[in-house]
């Protein structure tokens, strides 16, 4: 799968503090970007429904919109930490250590 | 079931034995059976005794007699509940977060429990189940709509960019998790806009009276801070929320500055954070912090009563801050008496905010579509 672009954001929490970040390939290591896609076709992630938050009475969980942009088709996905399962989970926590990276840069 | 002769099982255990060891043939035999039916059914009854107080235990638990908590160890990983580190009446564990959570929900507990005689989340007994070292650099808690949930903050950063400690570290927090539990039991508020502000407030005047509860602190003595110490000495903040002072618990180059208004005045239109939950909210703590300072004394005894009566009883899924400030007053006049001092507080505690609970406050202006057309510019900025 070749990824162009990720835009990644999270919101909400206890503390409410927005990540937000652009990732394009670059800003993955070679091992980040197999990790990535590998992930990314497990989850089958083109064709999952958009909306994944399911359980309207979690509290102060984060809110992550994650839309991929591939060659040939782009997708958007928002999860919540209760809905998301342990794939979904994995990329979570790398797209926000990558996004928090791509912030203290700024 | 074991057969009797029809006179000798009314017959004494101590003649029995003599007819077992005096009488003729027949008569010993049966005299027998009948001293081993008798054993056989006193253990039976022994049994039934033994099952009836494990089952009279287990209806109890069930039914919520006494506080029930279990403190649960994710190992860093995703999987919900985790694995037991510590059970209701276990000793301390070596692990400071583990403790953190079994004491605080325990304090929880105890204020539900000893000022507004609820038991538990649910009011019927339910387990407190709380999981600790939730993924890694998990900087939140929240509540998952059965359990509370606990990550470490940035502890796999480099000491010196860490922003957040472990979220077990403030009592506030954990009393705020258990109280989203609470609401989720009573008025159901909804996690979005207005009620959904309401429902987070609700947590941040709960968790702020647990920490005040255990310090013993009246309303003058208390920091109203929600989250206070979850912030690492890199940060330029007291904590997360102040009830006292919305707007100013931090502002810090990284973090930013504390989002939260005081006033509808400055209410926020946003579709982020849920149409502003966590940022709005900073309205009615403040209410509630004017009130319990007029009031004086302990705030969990007036002001709390006051605000736990209106979230048990009055306030449902959609209610606004309109509709919780009117509430609270009404509230205020059944439990206190129409015009009585702690009607007045309540009311003076709103309008503080810029609500009148007889309605016709400042309102914030338009719902979700308005809001929606203002963040995209397309209707006029306030």
């Amino acid at each position: 799968m070749d990824v162009e672009r990720i835009k990644f954001e999270r919101t909400g929490g206890f503390a409410n503090m927005r990540i937000a970040a652009d990732l394009e390939p670059d800003d993955f290591s070679e091992e980040q970007l197999s990790a990535l896609s590998d992930l990314l076709d497990k989850l089958d992630f083109a064709e999952l429904p958009e909306n994944m938050v399911s359980d309207p009475s979690a509290s102060d969980q984060f809110t992550y919109t994650i839309t991929v942009e591939a060659e040939e088709w782009m997708h958007t996905v928002v999860t919540g930490d209760a809905s998301a399962n342990e794939k979904m989970q994995e990329l979570l926590e790398l797209l926000n250590r990558l996004a928090r990276n791509q912030m203290r840069k700024r | 079931m074991h057969k009797h002769s029809p006179i000798l099982c009314i017959v004494p255990p101590h003649m029995l034995k003599e007819i077992a060891a005096n009488g003729s043939e027949i008569q010993k035999r049966m005299a027998v059976d009948t001293i081993n039916a008798s054993a056989i059914l006193r253990a039976e009854r022994l049994k039934m005794a033994e099952f009836g107080a494990v089952f009279k235990s287990a209806i109890a638990k069930a039914a919520g007699d006494g506080k029930e908590r279990i403190v649960y160890d994710a190992k860093n990983g995703s999987s919900l509940p985790g694995t037991i580190a510590r059970r209701e009446g276990d000793g301390p564990s070596a692990d400071v977060a583990i403790n953190e959570a079994y004491d605080g929900s325990g304090i929880t507990y105890d204020l539900f429990k000893d000022i507004y005689n609820r038991n538990s989340i649910d009011g019927n007994g339910m387990r407190l189940d709380s999981t600790v070292h939730y993924q890694k650099g998990y900087d939140n808690a929240f509540w998952d709509g059965q359990q509370m949930v606990y990550g470490d903050g940035d502890e796999n950063l480099p000491v010196s960019e860490r922003l957040f400690n472990r979220f077990t570290i403030a009592l506030d927090i954990i009393g705020h998790e258990l109280t989203h539990g609470v609401t989720q039991f009573e008025a159901k508020l909804v996690y979005s806009q207005q009620p959904g502000a309401l429902n987070e407030s609700m947590s941040d005047v709960f968790g702020s009276l647990v920490k005040q509860y255990q310090r013993k602190q009246t309303a003058d003595q208390a920091d109203w801070i929600i989250g206070e110490g979850l912030l690492t000495a890199n940060v330029n903040g007291i904590g997360i929320r102040t009830m006292k002072a919305p707007g100013t618990a931090y502002d810090d180059p990284v973090l930013g500055k504390d989002p939260q208004p005081a006033h509808m005045k400055d209410y926020v239109n946003t579709i982020g954070d849920n149409g502003g939950v966590h940022i709005n909210s900073g309205i009615p703590n403040h209410a509630f912090y004017l009130t319990a300072l007029e009031l004086g004394g302990f705030a969990w005894e007036k002001a709390g009563q006051v605000w736990y009566a209106t979230l048990r009883d009055k306030l449902t899924e959609k209610s606004n801050f309109q509709q919780c400030a009117s509430l609270t007053y009404q509230t205020a006049g059944e439990l206190f008496g129409t015009g009585s001092l702690e009607q007045q507080a309540v009311k003076n505690g709103w309008a503080g905010v810029g609500l009148n609970v007889e309605g016709g406050g400042t309102e914030p202006g338009g719902g979700c579509l308005e809001s929606l057309l203002r963040f995209v510019g397309a209707a006029p900025a306030r």
